[in-house]
Order: C-alpha cells, then structure tokens, then sequence
C-alpha cells in the first residue's frame, strides 16, 4: 500500500477508456451504450473515451448473446488487451443467454469464457445502469478490490 | 551553469514545456466536450484538470505487449524519439523572454524540419508494427504529408519575410519594434491556412484520416499500449503546444507586450501562454464545426487552393515588405 501504488489506482480509476464489442446481438444495448456518449449522459465525465483498439482500451464492454462464433473472437480480443483490463456483460443475452439460454448454439453467459468483473441487466439495459456499472467498478479499481 | 541547466529542465525547460502540453490538452478536451454541449471530463481534479495526467499515468502503469509480427526496433525506438523531438522543437519557442532556450539564426526552419520528421517517425511506427490498418494509418499520414507541409512552410515564411529574419527571436523583435503583430496586414490569410495546415500536421479533427476510428480502428497506434501509446499521446500534446505556440511567436507577436521593469520573464511567460491559448482555441473549434474529409478531398484541397494562395501571398508579402 505504497504511495505510488495508491496514485496508479486513482489514476485507473480515472480514466477507464472503454471497448465497445457486439457478439451479433440485435443492436439495442449498442445503441444504449452509444447514448452514454452523447450530452445527455456523457461518459467522459468520468474520464472515459471510446476507443477502437483493444490495445488502447482498460474495460471491454461485451454486448449480444456468447455465441459458438463469437467465442474465439472474445477471447482473442481479450488477450490483446494489456493488463489491468476489466470486463463488463452489457444486457441479459450476455450474461446469461437471455432468450437464447438453452440454444445449441449459444454459452449460458459471458463469464463461460472470460472472467467478468460487472454485469448489467436489462434487455436492452438502460444508459443510467451502464454508467452505474462502470461508476461501481471504478470504486473497486480504486479500493484495489481488483 | 547551474541556472542554464536549471533553464533547460525546468522552467520554462523541459517540466515546464510538459506541464503546459497537458494543460493544453485539458484546455482542448473541455472546450470540445462545451462545443458538444457536453460537460468533458470533471471528476479527476478541479473541473477534471489532471484529466491528461491521470491519462498519463495509467497508460504509463500498463503492461507492455510488443506484438510477435512487429519490427522490435522500430516499435521500440519509434515511440521514444516522437516525443524527443517535439521536446526539442519546444526549446525554440520564446516563452520566457524574446528568445528561447536554444535560439540561432534561421531556427525557423528547423521548427519546420522537425515537423515533418515527426510525420515519418509516425510512418515508421505505423509500419513498424507490421499491422495492416497500421499500415494503411502510416501511409495515409505520409500522403497527406505532401499536401500540406508546402503551404504550412509558406504561411510560415510568409511571417519570416516581413519580419525579414528567419529566427524566432528576430521575426519577435521585428513585431515588438514595429509596434504591430505580423497579422495585421495581409498576414491574416497566412494565419488562416497556418491553422488549417497545423490541423492537418496534428491530424485533428477535419484532417484525422491517418487515426479515423470509424474506417481503420486507430490508424497507425493501433498495436500500440500501453507506455508506448502514452509516449505518442505525450508527444501530441506537446505538438499542440508547440504549433499553438509556433502560431503566437509568428503570427501574434509571442512574448511581447507592456512590460514591468523586474517582471519581464514573468510578463512574457503571461503573454507567450496567453497568446498560444487564443490559438488553441481556435484550433479546438476547428475541430470542434468539421467532419472528417476523405484523403483525395484533402490533397485537391491543399494543392487546388491553399498552394496558390500561399504563393500568391509570398509574392504580396515580397513587395509590400
């Protein structure tokens, strides 16, 4: 519990750069998730920015049902990401299948495949629960909880 | 000796230099959030000033992944010596007095020299990467090279002219002793396609085709994380600060002002900020009222338009100076 330990986690705290990644889902959490960008709720509050790579980005936010497809895909895009990353199931389809739970082709939620840190509910989630998400993991990046 | 290097790494050296391009950026991403009509970032520190700080420092505290396809040299020297390079360039800008740090006759063009080869070391990072959109980022950036660096030398020589001196330290005495700053007259129209040819060095907003998001992912940084990316933002920010600066010296007059007799380099330090801010600004709402052009539209543009305006006003500012 150094000094310079305490200030990089305020600091990640801080700036949480976001990666936005749709499985296939039917574009409604997406759409949700973008209206966090826009005036009305504007993410960049909290230091936030959009970012297109996985290798700029701290939080993956993972919308749609986990398919068969999608699988390999997540977990490659989860390990170009450099550590310390966070991931976030946006939408009752990620976190546990939602209306696709029981499909042959389809896992019984995000955390089959990758270590998940939040999860928000919702089909589609509202923009408020997405900030709410990302306000409580960053308190627990803060507190060193993970 | 001990104050020379106390100049050049402190103030307004090297601290100084770094502290300011973050207070830009800062600067840059409030007004652009207003301009939006959002609030920007406001959580980290009073109305979110240590934004670019804690920016910094997390991107600095992240792992370092050198991917296996990359070239290990260029990816690894490339992010070192951007920064290192506008760093320089810095040195040059009067901030704290009528001359910089380092100040010699035609320092000028080295300015401009150091900008271009900030664009190929972006070149080699991006290709360096070995990364297609990488790829595609780098090449994007060296073509749109060659549409604006002549009238970005133009507008600035033009400046040069009519203060009939090539160092920064001249083309400010020539302002303060004429008792006018260089744009008044028809060095407006310099100032004008400086701003627009600056926008385009620092692949802002109506010239970020090498970075676009939505077409390339992240252009040429797209493999880069971690200390590396954050060495690349650093080294934008300090080109923010070193062409808004490059703007004022130029075009507005740089440090000079009233003075108070045993304030000066307080005063000019005042005025140098003060005057960069003013550009800066309007850098920001440049970027803030335009989409992004396609790389075909910003060449037409440069060569069609803004290459004879520049030449023409080299020939007015030739006679009327």
């Amino acid at each position: 519990m150094g000094l310079i330990s305490r200030l990089i986690r305020k600091c990640r705290a801080k700036s949480p750069w976001i990666l936005l990644f749709d499985t296939g889902a039917c574009n409604a959490c997406d759409l949700e998730i973008t209206a966090c960008l826009t005036p009305r709720y504007d993410v960049e509050r909290f230091g936030a920015l959009l970012k297109g790579s996985p290798r700029h980005a701290d939080i993956l936010l993972v919308t749609g049902p986990v398919t068969r497809q999608a699988r390999d895909r997540i977990i490659r895009i989860y390990e170009q990401m450099p550590e310390p990353k966070y991931v976030v199931s946006v939408g009752t389809c990620t976190t546990s299948g939602g209306v696709y739970w029981g499909c042959y082709n389809t896992y019984p939620g995000l955390d089959s495949v990758i270590p998940v840190h939040a999860y928000v509910s919702g089909c589609p989630v509202k923009p408020e629960a997405v900030l709410k998400a990302l306000s409580v993991l960053v308190e627990r990046i803060e507190r060193g909880d993970i | 000796m001990i104050w020379k290097i106390l100049e050049v790494l402190i103030f307004p050296g090297a601290l100084f230099i770094l502290a300011m391009s973050l207070f830009y950026e800062w600067v840059d991403r409030k007004l652009y959030a207003r301009l939006q009509n959002r609030v920007g970032p406001h959580l980290a520190g009073p109305f979110g000033i240590f934004q670019p700080i804690a920016d910094l420092i997390k991107l600095l505290s992240k792992e370092d992944i050198v991917p296996a396809a990359a070239d290990k040299f260029l990816f690894t020297f490339t992010p070192i010596i951007a920064p290192t390079l506008i760093l320089f360039g810095c040195m040059f800008l009067p901030i704290a007095g009528p001359s910089g740090i380092i100040s010699i006759n035609g320092d000028l063009i080295i300015l401009i020299a150091l900008m271009s080869l900030f664009t190929v070391i972006i070149y080699l990072a991006g290709e360096g990467s070995n990364n297609r959109l990488a790829s595609i980022g780098a090449t994007r950036a060296a073509l749109q090279l060659v549409g604006y660096e002549i009238p970005l030398t133009l507008a600035l020589l033009c400046g040069a002219i009519s203060a009939r001196s090539l160092s920064l330290r001249g083309i400010v005495e020539a302002q303060t002793s004429y008792g006018s700053w260089i744009i008044a007259g028809p060095q407006i129209i310099g100032f004008a396609i400086f701003i627009v040819t600056a926008q385009a060095e620092m692949e802002r907003t109506p010239f970020d085709i090498p970075e676009a998001e939505q077409e390339i992912v992240a252009g040429w940084s797209v493999e880069y994380g971690g200390r590396r990316l954050a060495l690349f933002r650093l080294s934008r920010d300090l080109e923010l600060f070193l062409l808004s600066g490059l703007g004022a010296t130029v075009f507005l007059g740089g440090p000079s002002g009233p003075l108070i007799q045993g304030l000066e380099p307080f005063l000019h330090t005042i005025y140098f900020i003060a005057k960069s801010v003013v550009v800066l600004v309007i850098f920001t709402i440049f970027r803030a009222i335009f989409a992004r052009l396609r790389i075909d539209q910003v060449l037409s543009f440069s060569w069609r338009y803004l290459m004879p305006l520049a030449i023409l006003l080299v020939i007015i500012t030739g006679v009327v100076a």
